[in-house]
């Protein structure tokens, strides 16, 4: 097996790993994640392998439910970005000219900011809420992706096939839906991916910084956030959401790494 | 703050306030040792300015309190002990406050602390141009200062005002250099001179605080230590570890849960002698909350025990009312709403709601209010209610309980040494700190009453039915009275934290 494929099989069953473990929470996980009881802070135990958190929840329960909020958040984000950055960057590529270069300044622009600025920010202003979260890490994310459709476009439309379907007078919408983005299916998966990966990251951080999802969610950068105070009690209520937040970035990254 | 046994064994024994002081005993004996450094850890440090007229920062105070003397002094249940004010009477019905001043005394810039001193300090918070904060709860009460002679004072007021000793325990009583406020003008907030037993050496502003010890402190042989540092540190926990190591001798706000990460080879827990009030309010002059039945029936749903459990370690003290136990003015707590979720979601037919209309609940971030909202939304979701549990900001949490754009909330107050302090502000309908709408005739005529009678038993009385009326009217679900923590490193001798939490180190000391 080459490294590549390799690379693209870890990542594939990791991530089906971690979609299992999201659509099966309610069955895997031990309690209620957002259950409190009266034992706060304990360390693990069989009752609890990870320990329980400053409320007394379930901190193994609230990691399994952890992995459906940044898979949603993830994948729908990239979702947002997709929809938003494919159709600008076809048609800037392929229709070239004045519109072009405006895409291009404005694209050039949005990348030039950083996104974990602007997702703090917007989130301030905004609020944090699933949906909320979902549209503003899509939006962060389409540039980027409009800007490899467009690179990619720019090689295509010179290709043989092109000028051929051209000739015979196929419309322009035709050449884009039926010509071109078969041909860059494959960019777009591995964009997808990365995309997943980086929103999943940012939205942890953002959690982190504390402009997460509103409470009781159990979302891991909220958790590795919370748990930063007890390392020195138990180390777990930090270092098994970073985990989880690490190794969820990682699969979707080796899958995105293993197409290109 | 002076612990010295006779205030040690009234506070243990007859107010029965749970200290945990395990070396004080010993301590007694020890000689105190003359030297060394205090380190006081300060999580993000917000001091502006060290003078006392402007101050607004809490962390200030920490520091203003080892600068400068106040006139009157609080014990550690609250009781007003002389500090530069050595005695005091109060003649025409409660009208005028006269004051006999400690001799002496002499202001870090050699200038005499004597009757004008008092005078000039007072007048300045009231006068217009300084923009005093506490010109506002002095100008309605004071009418004229007189000197009577260099050691008396005499404060003629408005109407009666009891709360006066109380206040000049607080900000309002901390005395500064006339000279000295002349001489600096807008600069004296970086050059502060006052009576205290310290005085300020370096300031970087969220690095560090250096004060030297003052060698003409006016009580001779005090203060014992050659400095006190306030150090910036990024949490308490973080603080915590650092006074393990012997970093820092001194860290506040730390909850129970912290405690357990204490190391008692190094660092003693000391808890607080009166805990903050913990509560949730809400506009009861609008709806949703002006439906008393479904205020009655979110109080039923509550299980307070079970959030001092959760949030104190069963520490805290189910609070049946604003005024803890232990106090002059504290009454025995009548038995308030019991936890009952049958009761509650009986009321709650009975208030009519709509049960698919959410009720949002604010969860601010601080850490245990947070929490509290957590465990509240829990409880009354319990009870079939649905809740929204809306963010919001530490930093602007207050403003917007002003300004009424958060409704449903955690807050939590500080005990004052006067009961008029925290009960006409939060429940007389003109109250400066009234955010809940609330207005019932029959609690603005006894709170005024308390403030016109200076007889500590009827005033007591008079409280106690007031908190009897808030606890069957809801305008704040009373929750508890938390448990909060000063970890000390096991070398500090002779220091134990005050129920204001403004340290003082006048006679604390460090064993080698």
């Amino acid at each position: 097996m080459s490294g590549r494929l390799f690379q693209r099989w870890l990542g594939l069953s990791l991530v089906a790993a971690i979609v299992l473990v999201a659509i099966l929470a309610p069955w895997l996980a031990p309690y209620d994640p957002n259950m409190s009881s009266g034992s706060v802070l304990s360390r693990p135990s069989a009752a609890n392998i990870i320990g329980t958190d400053q409320l007394g929840r379930d901190v193994f329960s609230r990691l399994l439910y952890g992995a459906r909020v940044s898979l949603v958040i993830g994948l729908a984000a990239s979702l947002v970005g997709m929809v938003i950055g494919v159709p600008i960057g076809l048609v800037s590529g392929y229709v070239g000219g004045k519109a072009d270069l405006a895409v291009v300044q404005v694209v050039d622009i949005l990348i030039s900011l950083p996104a974990i600025v602007m997702a703090l920010i917007i989130t301030a202003v905004v609020g944090a809420s699933v949906t909320n979260l979902i549209l503003i890490l899509g939006i962060l994310k389409w540039p980027i992706i409009a800007r490899i459709v467009r690179g990619q476009v720019l090689v295509l439309r010179e290709q043989a096939f092109v000028e051929a379907a051209r000739s015979i007078g196929c419309t322009t919408t035709r050449i884009l839906a039926r010509h071109i983005a078969p041909n860059i299916m494959r960019v777009l998966g591995a964009q997808f991916a990365i995309a997943t990966s980086t929103s999943i990251f940012t939205a942890a951080s953002l959690s982190f910084l504390g402009l997460g999802l509103p409470p009781p969610a159990a979302d891991w950068g909220g958790m590795v956030q919370s748990g930063f105070d007890y390392m020195f009690l138990n180390p777990l209520l930090t270092l098994a959401p970073g985990a989880a937040v690490t190794l969820t970035v990682l699969s979707f990254y080796l899958i995105g790494e293993s197409a290109k | 703050m002076n612990i010295d046994r006779r205030h040690m064994m009234k506070a243990t024994s007859a107010f029965a306030l749970a200290l945990s002081t395990p070396w004080s005993a010993s301590a007694q004996q020890e000689t105190p040792r003359s030297g060394g450094t205090l380190t006081v850890g300060l999580v993000n440090d917000n001091t502006k300015t060290m003078d006392p007229r402007l101050s607004i920062q809490l962390d200030e105070r920490q520091v203003l309190f080892l600068l400068y003397d106040t006139l009157v002094a609080v014990d550690r249940n609250f009781s007003l002990q002389p500090d530069l004010a050595k005695s005091w009477k109060i003649e025409n019905d409660g009208k005028r406050y006269v004051f006999t001043l400690q001799e002496g005394v002499k202001f870090q810039d050699g200038t005499p602390f004597d009757a004008a001193a008092v005078k000039w300090n007072i007048e300045s918070r009231l006068d217009e141009k300084v923009l005093s904060s506490q010109r506002a709860q002095l100008l309605p009460v004071i009418a004229s200062i007189e000197i009577v002679s260099p050691s008396v004072v005499a404060f003629n007021l408005n109407y009666q005002y009891p709360s006066l000793l109380a206040d000049l325990a607080d900000r309002a009583g901390l005395m500064l250099s006339p000279t000295a406020a002349q001489k600096f003008g807008q600069d004296f907030g970086r050059n502060p001179v006052g009576t205290g037993a310290f005085v300020l050496k370096q300031w970087v502003q969220g690095t560090n605080i250096t004060l030297a010890r003052n060698p003409d402190y006016w009580r001779k042989g005090e203060p014992y230590l050659d400095s006190v540092v306030f150090r910036t540190v990024p949490s308490a926990v973080l603080g915590l570890q650092r006074v393990g190591i012997g970093e820092i001798d001194v860290m506040a706000n730390l909850g129970p849960a912290e405690t357990k990460l204490i190391d008692p080879r190094t660092t003693t827990a000391m808890k607080l002698p009166i805990g903050r009030w913990y509560s949730l309010q809400w506009q009861v002059d609008r709806a949703p909350f002006n439906n008393a039945k479904l205020r009655s029936a979110i109080a039923h749903a509550i299980d307070r025990n079970r959030i001092n459990q959760i949030l104190f370690d069963g520490q805290g003290t189910i609070a049946d009312g604003l005024t803890p136990q232990g106090l002059w003015y504290s009454s025995p707590f009548k038995p308030g709403f019991e936890y009952s979720p049958d009761k509650a979601r009986a009321l709650l037919k009975e208030s009519g709601w709509n049960m698919s209309d959410p009720i949002t609940l604010w969860a601010p971030s601080e850490a245990s209010y947070n929490r509290i909202s957590q465990l509240v939304g829990e409880q009354i979701q319990a009870i079939g209610l649905k809740v929204n549990l809306s963010p919001v900001a530490q930093s602007e949490y207050y403003a917007r309980v002003v300004q009424k754009s958060v409704n449903f909330t955690p807050s939590s107050w500080a005990s004052r040494a006067d009961p008029d302090g925290l009960y006409y502000f939060l429940l007389h309908s003109k109250g400066t700190g009234n955010t809940t709408g609330y207005s019932n005739p029959q609690v603005d005529r006894l709170l005024e009453q308390g403030r016109s009678i200076t007889d500590q038993t009827e005033r007591a009385k008079l409280y106690g039915q007031v908190q009897e009326i808030v606890m069957q009217e809801v305008p704040y679900i009373c929750l508890l009275f938390g448990a909060d923590y000063v970890a000390v490193s096991n070398k500090v001798r002779n220091w134990a934290p005050s129920p204001d939490s403004y340290p003082r180190f006048r006679r604390a000391w460090k064993a080698a």
